[in-house]
């Protein structure tokens, strides 16, 4: 992975979410650079359109307006297209069910949204590092499921 | 009815009869017997008779013969000859008449040879007297001889006489004996038969009186049956499939709004009577009543002239008779009542559903949407803090400590209460799931605080049964964190996991549980205890026994702890001691 | 049909290697897993154009010596956890210090610079990760499994998959379960 900077995409309607999310990735020393959509029909345009690279993290809030994250999460997984997209799920909720649900359907990372900036900083560090270490390990992604 | 009356009935009566042939047989017997006795005395009698008549017809030949022989004038000879030729016919009918008799027979014989023995002497001497010489020594010589041959035919005569005579005593003695006992024994049967018939009589009597009661009953039964019919609003009916005939009680003419037989009960007199919606759902619940000569019921309602509408049910049973017949019996009840309850029933529960799902929605989409806000308010207070720190007085730090703490519990309170509505939630899929699992799965959970206390916690091999398994992990969660929360300072928490197979009717809240058996599990640990005064109030929502600030809690564990079990159909019970330490106990019932 | 495959990278990497590493008429001796010894001068253009080549299969030149020793950590620590035989009971620290003939605080610093995570990181990931591959294979209990990567217990593997995943060894067992059968239902 000889890339400069880590790719990352952001679907989320709350703007102090994008403003944190952003922040923190401001403040991580790994270069990135994030896009950010304000909702699901907005991503999933993006992405259909999308010619290059894919990128190497979305992150998807589950309660959005026109389309849900979990909308999203289902049109992504059948579409062989996205095959290799991590997908992360970044949500108020914290059901077990919810959390389970999104597992099965085929997301790699399950994050509850911190209430603490530190701790998104952390989460969102821990995200990207084992991220990494599946990318240049050549782990088996089938198997990616990280709860945070 | 009981049979054997009747067959009793029958007994007698066949005895009767048997004992009136059998006087019948005897009669024709003894009749029999007697006309038998009466021909032998008359056998007797001729026999008898001939014997005289041989007697009168020798001394006529004597006396011809003696006359002959004083005046050989041969005159005398004509009467000799007739009575000789007399005795012949005389001894031929004899012979005929004691044809049976065997010891007669050979009487008549020896009578015989004497007869014509005498008849040799006789013509001897008339062939003597022929030489005219009267008494010549010859002719009394042969006198002689004939008064002895005479004397011997008497003898004979005399013995045949003893012989018959002995016969006639003989056969009457029979007949007397025999006669003697048949009167007697007739009497007497015909005394047991006038007894049987007396008593069949006072059978029959009887009968009568108990078939008069019964009938009597039967009037007090229709009349109650009928006034029962008008207090309960329903009627009877009776159905002759075979003739296709009808009979309504008076009631049912009532229940369609009209006066008791006031039409001709037929089905198509009825039909107008029924709904014109229901009609043809009610024709076919007829055809199927008599297919399935039994159905369970029939709903439909009835219009009354005045524009009245009540709901009926029947219901019909098939009676089939031993004759062939066929008998559709019924009961027709009015309905509307209870239909018009059940609706409101109905309407009730579809209102408490409706609210229950509305306090739920909002419980959930409260407390979830709730935490957007205060996640921010928390996060924004992590940026004041890290960033602009320095830019604050010790006050505002102090201040912002106490927004921190407050917003800290706040949140706290939310998720608590989001996790009291999501157990609300009913349409959790049961499914067979290991409770050693779910147990480990809430023991690594609490793994940190387990650690931090220095907890130790036991537990017996758990059944596998079939829960919602979120919610039973989140009922061992809450239940092993209330006992680490509320552990005595100083002591490490020890927590013992128990479980026992128990039999509902031994356990006296379980008593009247519709299940045989429950699993019992026991969660005891050595914290700080409660009074049991508080058993019951511990497991209300908001309930708290101890302050906030001693204790961190938000009073809604324990509720979600007993809304859980309670999803299972169980029973959570908390018995506790101050300073010693608290049980809680959890019922789950189940099948064997 | 659904097939599920097993992969043996090891054997694939090599065999990719070799096809192209005969295409490009390049002399080479293995040394070992990841290390090849080109016998030949090599001009930076065919060594490009190897390069290029390569790439799409995720195999990649490291020019650097300190990812050279790193990878060489790497694949001592695969071998460790992978091992068949299972039982090197000696500490992570030791075995790669013996391994590699260097000292494991010199080791471990390298690694922590290159990769951005520790050698006691690394080695739970990878256990964790077979753990994962032996789960779904659903032959072994956790138990066993336990033993089988040198675990102390149970509870220990429980809580070090949790930690570092999130969720339960169950809960991932019971996920990869239901994702089978949504693919085989649809």
């Amino acid at each position: 992975m000889n890339k400069e900077y880590i790719n990352i995409a952001l679907a989320d309607d709350d703007e102090d979410d994008i403003l944190f999310f952003t922040e923190a990735f401001e403040e991580l020393r790994i270069k990135n650079k994030v896009s950010t959509f304000k909702d699901g029909i907005e991503l999933m345009i993006y992405l259909e359109k999308l010619e290059g690279e894919l990128p190497d993290l979305l992150f998807l809030d589950l309660n959005m307006p026109k389309k849900s994250g979990m909308e999203c999460l289902e049109e992504i997984k059948a579409n062989r297209k996205f095959k290799d997209l991590i997908i992360a799920i970044y949500s108020t909720s914290s059901s077990e069910e919810d959390v389970e649900n999104t597992f099965v359907l085929g997301a790699n990372i399950y994050i509850k949204k911190p209430n603490n900036f530190e701790k998104l900083k952390k989460v969102l560090s821990e995200v990207v590092t084992t991220n990494w270490q599946y990318h240049t390990n050549s782990l088996n992604k089938e198997n990616f499921l990280l709860r945070l | 009815m009981s049979l054997t009356p009747s067959k009793l009935l029958k007994i007698i009566f066949g005895i009767g009869l048997f004992v009136i042939l059998c006087i019948g047989g005897f009669t024709y017997r003894h009749l029999n017997s007697l006309s038998k006795t009466n021909e032998v005395i008359k056998e007797t009698y001729t026999l008898r008779s001939e014997l005289d008549n041989i007697i009168s017809n020798l001394k006529d030949a004597e006396v011809g013969h003696r006359g002959f022989l004083l005046t050989h004038d041969s005159l005398f000879l004509k009467p000799y000859q007739e009575s000789k030729q007399k005795i012949e016919n005389n001894l031929a009918r004899l012979d005929t008449l004691i044809l049976a008799n065997q010891s007669q027979q050979l009487n008549l014989d020896q009578l015989e040879i004497d007869i014509s023995k005498r008849f040799v002497i006789f013509n001897k001497s008339l062939d003597i007297a022929d030489d005219k010489i009267i008494l010549s020594e010859d002719i009394l010589l042969l006198l002689h001889e004939g008064k002895i041959k005479m004397d011997r035919i008497r003898e004979d005569i005399a013995k045949m006489l003893d012989y018959e005579n002995k016969l006639l005593l003989e056969s009457q003695e029979k007949n007397e004996q025999a006669i003697g006992v048949t009167p007697l024994f007739l009497y007497g049967i015909l005394i047991l038969t006038l007894i049987l018939l007396l008593m069949a009589y006072a059978k029959i009597n009887d009968d009568l009186k108990i078939l008069k009661d019964n009938n009597e009953d039967l009037q007090v039964f229709k009349k109650l049956t009928e006034q029962a019919e008008i207090i309960n609003n329903s009627a009877t009916w009776i159905w002759d499939i075979v003739n296709n005939k009808f009979e309504f009680s008076d009631n049912l003419y009532r229940l369609v709004g009209e006066e008791p037989q006031s039409f001709e009960p037929t089905l198509e007199n009825f039909f107008s009577y029924v709904h014109e919606d229901d009609r043809e759902g009610f024709g076919q619940q007829v055809n199927l009543m008599i297919k399935k000569e039994d159905l369970p019921f029939a709903t439909y309602r009835a219009v009354h002239k005045d524009g009245t509408v009540r709901s009926l049910r029947a219901y019909g049973k098939l009676m089939d008779t031993t004759i062939g017949e066929k008998f559709l019996l019924g009961v027709t009840t009015d309905i509307s009542d209870d239909v018009k309850n059940f609706e409101t029933i109905e309407e009730r529960n579809l209102e408490l559903v409706r609210n229950n799902k509305e306090l739920s929605d909002f419980n959930y989409v409260a407390s979830h949407d709730l935490q957007e806000p205060l996640r921010k308010i928390q996060t924004f207070i992590s940026r004041l803090e890290t960033k602009e720190s320095e830019n604050l007085t010790e006050k505002g730090k102090f201040y912002i400590e106490k927004i921190k703490s407050s917003s800290a519990r706040m949140r706290m309170l939310i998720e608590d209460l989001l996790q009291y509505s999501r157990t609300s939630n009913s349409d959790s899929e049961f499914k067979k799931t290991n409770m050693n699992m779910l147990l480990e799965d809430a023991k690594q959970e609490l793994s940190d605080s387990i650690e931090e206390k220095n907890a130790e916690i036991i537990s017996d091999s758990l059944p596998t049964m079939e829960v919602v398994s979120f919610q039973i992990q989140q009922l061992f969660i809450n239940l092993i964190s209330n006992s680490l929360k509320y552990s005595r300072s100083g002591i490490a928490p020890k927590i013992e996991i128990t479980h026992q197979e128990v039999l509902s009717k031994n356990v006296k809240v379980l008593e009247k549980s519709l299940f045989k058996y429950h699993h019992k599990f026991t969660f005891s640990d050595n914290g700080i205890g409660f009074e049991q005064a508080y058993g019951e109030t511990i497991f209300e929502l908001f309930n708290r026994l101890h302050g906030k600030t001693e204790y961190s809690g938000t009073g809604i564990g324990l509720a979600i702890c007993k809304k859980i079990v309670e999803n299972h159909h169980g029973v959570i019970l908390a018995e506790g001691k101050p300073n010693l330490g608290a049980s809680f106990i959890i019922f789950f019932p189940f099948l064997k | 049909m659904k097939l599920f495959l097993k992969f043996d990278f090891t054997k694939i990497s090599n065999v990719v290697l070799q096809e192209k590493l005969n295409a490009h008429n390049l002399k080479y001796q293995q040394s070992a897993f990841g290390e090849i010894e080109l016998l030949e001068k090599v001009s930076a253009q065919q060594l490009e154009a190897f390069n290029d080549s390569i790439k799409n299969y995720g195999i990649y030149i490291i020019e650097d010596a300190k990812n050279i020793i790193v990878q060489k950590i790497k694949d001592a620590i695969m071998e460790m956890v992978f091992s068949e035989q299972n039982q090197i009971s000696v500490k992570t620290s030791v075995f790669l210090s013996e391994k590699l003939n260097q000292s494991y605080s010199y080791l471990s610093n390298l690694f922590s610079e290159v990769t951005f995570t520790s050698i006691e990181n690394y080695v739970i990931l990878q256990k964790i990760e077979y753990t994962k591959t032996l789960l779904i294979k659903d032959e072994l209990s956790l138990t066993e499994i336990a033993y089988k990567l040198n675990y102390s217990s149970v509870a220990h593997l429980s809580k070090q998959f949790k930690n570092t995943t999130g969720i339960t060894p169950s809960a991932f067992q019971r996920i990869i379960l239901k994702r089978k059968e949504i693919r085989t239902d649809q």
